[in-house]
């Protein structure tokens, strides 16, 4: 009973959280400069709003909730990996060669993971559902995972001064790195506990730390000299004996 | 800080790939009613239905 509230608390907290920040980017216009966290956030609400109908109208175990969370799951991930794509692209706002050659990476990477996903399915062809749709949302999402940490890298080596996509992007990494890490333990432990706590609260409070350092980000952060504007290098200390010359 | 959040992120790299190259050689079991996946949202994670059963081998 005290694990169903929490569950609810934290889902309906979420889509709370997620609607008010697309009311706040609309209310102040801020979504023409934050178009990537807009559409997210919008795909997060609708995915969610959808299955928080089907969880209260048929229940936790049903089979149409099993449905719909998978099939919502899809358009999430999909959108996960567009709204990386696009962090991408704003991070190479003034590279365009490079941004040229990420392009065609990201697009190889899709193809390649709809590619392995399909091989699945021909070894199992009884059953579309888990054999292509769940194991497709489970390989991109790895894949956002790799491309998420490899951008935060880059921003890292390009000495980015731009803040607000450094924090975005550390958001996001919130989201993917925990559930991976969780589920890690769960298959180097052999661990039922660990699978409950993946299952039940590691996924959604990991979507929840994102959707607060998000909100800090939209509502706090102003945003900075876009692409990979570097920092100014910090002045050299001048020695005494010049200073004084 | 950043640098926290960096080794973070390239810890959880490297057991998330271990991890994804342990799964594609051991079978993904049910445990405790729950298969173990990764997905986004607030919501809980449905649990996975029985397979449904395998049809009767036909006999001469």
């Amino acid at each position: 009973m005290e694990s169903n509230l929490v569950q609810y608390v934290v889902q309906d907290s979420g889509i709370l959280i997620e609607a008010a920040l697309v009311f706040y980017l609309v209310w102040t216009s801020k979504w023409k400069g934050q178009g990537a966290a807009a559409f997210y956030l919008s795909s997060l609400v609708a995915g969610q709003l959808t299955r928080a109908c089907f969880l209260h109208e048929y229940g936790l175990t049903s089979l149409r909730y099993y449905y719909a969370y998978w099939s919502t799951d899809f358009l999430l991930v999909m959108s996960a990996f567009g709204i990386v794509c696009l962090f991408f692209r704003r991070a190479c706002s003034r590279e365009e060669k490079m941004w040229r050659l990420i392009r065609l990476f990201l697009v190889l990477l899709l193809v390649l993971v709809a590619a392995i996903s399909g091989v699945s399915l021909c070894l199992n062809r009884h059953d579309f559902f888990t054999y292509f749709l769940v194991a497709f949302n489970q390989k991109l999402y790895f894949g956002c995972l790799v491309l998420n940490t490899l951008l935060y890298l880059m921003l890292h080596y390009m000495n980015s001064a731009d803040d607000q996509l450094e924090l975005l992007v550390c958001g996001v990494g919130i989201q993917f790195a925990g559930p991976a890490a969780a589920l890690a333990l769960v298959h180097l432990t052999y661990g039922g506990w660990f699978a409950k706590l993946l299952a039940y609260l590691t996924i959604p409070l990991c979507t929840f730390g994102m959707l607060l350092v998000w909100a800090y980000v939209i509502v706090y952060v102003p945003k900075t000299a876009g692409g990979l504007g570097r920092r100014d290098a910090p002045l050299r200390a001048v020695p005494a004996e010049l200073s004084k010359l | 800080m950043k640098n926290l959040v960096l080794m973070f992120l390239l810890a959880v790299l490297v057991v998330a790939t271990a991890s994804s190259l342990w799964r594609m050689f051991a079978r993904t079991a049910t445990i405790d009613g729950v298969r173990p996946l990764v997905a986004i949202g607030t919501d809980p994670v449905p649990p996975f239905p029985p397979p449904p059963p395998k049809p009767p081998k036909l006999t001469r």
